[in-house]
């Protein structure tokens, strides 16, 4: 593919199938129908079924009960585009992308403060996705709120200890998978044994940018500095040991050229020993790669990114697995990735404007039901809606709007902020005065969960037991069992469905009848209505146990939030 | 030491998990209903009254047969270790294996495996699948394929556990058409899942009441959904059920010092002890996973320092097997995805060679005390009849009481063999 796309892009480039009458919403229904042949498409989805899905994917939670009965009740036209655009407007938004390409790009690594601006900043600001894209290879150590965005490399130069030096070929091979799509890493001592579009060079070429850079020790925030490239890399293949050579290669580009400069020419700033301010080179590898990855012009870039905002809304992604791009693994529909990929990067990589496009077409607003006494379609036909998992963060903030401890945390006195300690005192006088920052602006639940300690380590809990293990990404659901006893014993879980003030089983320990506390759980938990089984089931329950409605009423609950219906998209 | 090369064992674990995964994806989609997948009722009855059991000793990345199995010393390619006599008159093993020699009597080892694929990642589920005849599906990983075809022991206990470095969970992924309730249980690092003990503020009581509920809510949600996201979220809650009765195993405290002596001090040591006591525990199939063997580079320090810690695990649990009487009607087998290059390479190391290696396996009616197959004088390839994995799934089904010429696995309405066709049991294995 590298090779190929790079003649590939002579030929076409991403921008030049860019334009046709119809919206990107309608292009991709036809596509997907005409592929899908005699498949029988389902039908649209219901009203609570789009309801929660938008919810969930937009705002990285489910609605709460009184969200859902307003959009179930609205009986005009255009309030499912209504829906998306308020949701794709609303601060929740942010947040929810941030918490996704956290989980994306840094694949359970670590968490860092100005990471998490860079991410925030990025998304409210609605920043393309070429520009986050060269903010995560050569961030602007400049721009106090996007500074942030060298942590993309900065936390993989770190060792985990002595067994687990720093990983310099593990990044070459995460920025090939996560940026353009493609996992060279195979390639790093050969050229690629299964896939012939995967050659040593790609790998070598890529990797030695990285070997030329460190992380700066004179500043506390992720940044990056270059030393001086001047030869090109040496590699041998371990088969024929044939001795070879390299510039530095963009995936889905070509070779750079190394620009080499006189002695006493060779930075736009000179390093400065006194600061210790490292210079900054004037060829910069780093920018190279920036520049001609993160460009409309590199197909393999644009593709990627189409694919895995595909796959975020849709389930699935049209090339499987997401990081093997090549020729010989085609995507399901070749035709929609190529407009999917040309459109993105025609309207200026605009992430908002591109999710929008997608939750518009039929194909994400398809029911995911399935007949009993029917055959589901094959998954990439996208004949029926797809499950999609939920997240640690996702599941975490909804498990905390299903249950009410929202209401609950709000109505109970603010916690003490605590004291800071010594230590932290002493470490702040040291710091070097930095310009004041606007503080991160928090939506509502955010605040809540960060003025409680005890949301803050629930959230902590949540992360472990729902997140994959670091450095594997998050595809398909996988439930665990480690999972499924954190929600049947964690005592900080079930106090979520303890009777508190204001919470939704002390809310519903107040009502009287069953039926109406059999709307108020399914509205509030599943996000619909109850069908009549379901509302005997609760009836019955409550009938049975009396003298406990309390428990009972916590019981359903709990199961409600273990079931599958409420820990997937569907 | 972090390795040389990039293609870690650890790594090729996550991709193949993933290329995995994406087929048992697939193959679930392919409208698999809640019957997809059932095997032959008859012999599920047959199978009933089989009491056999199978504890798996993984060798990730590749044990090299010349520093254990099948040692070459004073050759071109023989490395630096001595061979010692064994147990079996006539029979050396490596330097490297003074327990298991004494063990030998024990064992049934095959020196001629020559099987197909030198990759990692297309290689592993090569061999844990038997390598069946390609028909458009992803077949099941052995201990899927064992839980399917004899289901859960009596105990109850969830039939296929998987003892690993890192994280445990419950892995699906290498289960194949089978579906996601044929994965595996993985305990990482031999700890118990956090949470196992329910509350004293939850009564049993209410805790079953809940849990129906979820199971009523479930059962309506996947009538109308593809079945196979209920399918597993539903089988982790089943697993976790039952794996609050068996908290006894994760407590080390009772076991004697001189156990955790015998096996070993070490993943390998404490991990089979565990898989042991998980088999007495009624586990059908155990897996036990060594990381980590992959040595392109410094290949003989490494198996210096590796091989030993599978001569004290191994030939600790063939003693207790015999001691405890579990021999008859337990299957171990201790094998990797391939054996190791002869050629040493620049590195000092020894890279993928599935040409010409070794298999070792002991007790559910396996014969004891003997050697199938020879490799040529340099150890490149082998000199006898050569034995694929199909063979010796064959062997190991028969072992268990299995006619694998005859039983299948239905797949909807599709049936497939349980192993490949062309393939017979190893007559000289069995007793």
């Amino acid at each position: 593919m590298i090779r190929i796309s790079v003649t590939a892009l002579l030929i076409f480039g991403c921008l030049n199938l860019a334009h046709a009458d119809e919206p990107l919403h309608a292009r991709i229904d036809q596509l997907i129908t005409q592929q899908a042949n005699d498949v029988a498409l389902a039908g649209r989805s219901n009203d609570a079924e789009f309801h929660r899905r938008i919810w969930l994917d937009l705002a990285g939670r489910i609605p709460t009960a009184a969200e859902t009965r307003a959009f179930l009740s609205d009986a005009s036209t255009g309030k499912r585009q209504r829906l998306i655009d308020e949701r794709l407007e609303s601060p929740e938004y942010a947040r929810r992308m941030g918490e996704l390409f956290h989980a994306v790009l840094m694949e359970r690594r670590n968490v860092n403060e100005e990471w998490t601006r860079f991410l925030r900043t990025a998304f409210e600001r609605n920043l393309p996705w070429d520009q986050m894209a060269q903010a995560l290879i050569r961030a602007d150590a400049e721009d106090a709120d996007l500074r942030g965005a060298a942590f993309f490399l900065t936390a993989r130069l770190v060792s985990e200890g002595a067994m687990a030096p720093v990983d310099i070929p593990g990044l070459t091979r995460d920025v090939g998978r996560l940026l353009a799509g493609v996992d060279l890493q195979c390639a790093q001592c050969h050229n690629h044994l299964t896939i012939s579009d995967y050659e040593q060079q790609h790998f070598q070429g890529l990797h030695m940018i990285f070997e030329n850079m460190q992380t700066r020790r004179d500043v506390k925030f992720p940044a990056l500095s270059e030393k001086l490239m001047t030869q090109k890399k040496e590699y041998l293949s371990v088969f024929d040991q044939i001795p070879m050579q390299t510039a530095l290669t963009i995936p889905g580009g070509s070779e750079v050229e190394i620009a080499v400069f006189e002695k006493g020419e060779e930075f736009a700033r000179p390093p400065d020993t006194k600061t210790r301010t490292p210079g900054i080179p004037k060829f910069s590898p780093l920018g190279e790669l920036a520049s001609g990855l993160a460009t409309a012009d590199n197909e393999l870039f644009c593709r990627n990114i189409a694919n895995r905002l595909w796959f975020v809304m849709m389930g699935r992604g049209l090339v499987e697995p997401l990081d093997l791009q090549h020729s010989a693994n085609p995507p399901t529909h070749p035709k929609l990735l190529d407009l999917l990929a040309h459109e993105f990067a025609a309207h200026d990589f605009n992430i908002r404007w591109f999710l929008r496009e997608l939750a518009l077409t039929e194909t994400y607003q398809r029911t995911s039901h399935v007949k009993p006494d029917q055959t589901a379609p094959q998954v990439e036909s996208y004949a029926v809606g797809l499950e999609k998992r939920l997240n640690a963060e996702q599941l975490f903030w909804s498990m905390l709007v299903a249950t009410d401890e929202l209401a609950y945390q709000a109505s109970k006195p603010a916690e003490p902020p605590a004291p800071a300690t010594t230590e932290e005192t002493e470490a702040k006088a040291e710091e070097p005065e930095e310009p004041p920052r606007e503080p991160l602006k928090l939506t509502d639940i955010e605040q809540v969960q960060a003025g409680s300690q005890e949301l803050t380590e629930l959230r902590e809990l949540f992360l472990a037991a729902y997140a994959n293990a670091a450095k594997e990404p998050e595809i398909e659901f996988n439930p665990s069992v480690k999972a499924a006893l954190f929600l049947m014993h964690e005592e900080k879980v079930l106090t979520l469905l303890q009777r508190r003030s204001g919470n939704l089983v002390d809310r519903l320990s107040g009502i009287d009848d069953p039926s109406a506390i059999a709307d108020e759980l399914f509205t509030a938990i599943l996000g619909r209505t109850p069908s009549d089984e379901d509302r005997k089931t609760v009836i019955d329950f409550l009938q049975m146990r009396t003298d406990q409605r309390t428990d009972a009423i916590s019981q359903l609950a709990w199961a409600m939030l273990a079931s599958t219906e409420f820990c997937v998209n569907h | 030491m972090m390795h040389p090369f990039p293609c870690q064992p650890a790594d090729h674990l996550i991709s193949r998990r993933r290329i995995l995964g994406t087929m048992a994806g697939s193959a679930a989609g392919m409208g698999l209903g809640a019957l997809g997948g059932i095997v032959q009722p008859a012999i599920g009855e047959e199978l009933k009254k089989n009491d056999r059991q199978v504890l798996l000793v993984w060798l990730d990345g590749g044990m090299s047969q010349l520093e254990s199995w099948d040692p070459k010393p004073n050759t071109q390619f023989g490395g630096p270790y001595r061979s010692i006599p064994t147990a079996i008159p006539g029979v050396h093993v490596s330097e490297l294996f003074p327990r298991i020699a004494q063990q030998m009597d024990k064992l049934a080892l095959v020196r001629s495996m020559k099987t197909e694929d030198a990759n990692h990642s297309s290689g592993v589920p090569k061999i844990m699948r038997g390598h069946p005849k390609n028909r458009g599906v992803a077949y099941p990983f052995w201990g899927s394929a064992v839980s399917k075809l004899m289901g859960s022991t009596d105990s109850g206990m969830p039939p296929y556990v998987w003892v690993k470095p890192g994280d445990g969970g419950f892995i699906s992924k290498y289960a194949g058409f089978l579906g996601a309730k044929y994965g595996a249980l993985a305990l990482g690092d031999g700890k118990p899942p956090t949470n196992l003990e329910r509350p004293t503020t939850l009564s049993l009581e209410d805790d079953l009441a809940r849990q129906e509920l979820r199971e009523l809510f479930n059962r309506r949600y996947a009538a109308q959904h593809r079945k196979a996201s209920n399918e597993a979220n539903s089988s982790v809650y089943d697993v976790a059920r039952i794996l609050m009765n068996h908290v006894d195993l994760f407590d080390e405290s009772n076991l004697p010092v001189k156990d955790k002596e015998r096996y070993g001090d070490h993943d390998l040591g404490r991990h089979t002890l565990l898989a042991r006591r998980l088999i007495e525990a009624g586990v059908r199939f155990v897996q036990v996973s060594s990381i980590g063997w992959d040595t392109h580079g410094d290949n003989f320090n490494a198996h210096a320092s590796r091989v030993p810690k599978v001569d004290q695990a191994v030939s600790a649990l063939l003693e207790d097997m015999s001691d405890r009487g579990l021999t008859d009607n337990v299957l171990v087998v201790v094998m990797a995805e391939f054996g190791r290059t002869p050629r040493i390479n620049g590195s000092v190391g020894r890279d993928h060679w599935p040409n010409a290696w070794s298999v070792a396996m002991s007790g559910a009616g396996i014969k004891e005390g003997v050697v199938v197959g020879e490799t040529l004088a340099d150890g490149t390839d082998v000199k006898t009849e050569p034995y694929d994995i199909g063979h010796m799934f064959h062997t190991w089904y028969h072992a268990l009481g299995i006619d694998s010429k005859h039983a299948e696995f239905m797949n909807g309405t599709q049936p497939l063999p349980i192993a490949h066709d062309d393939f017979a049991p190893v007559k000289e294995l069995l007793s």
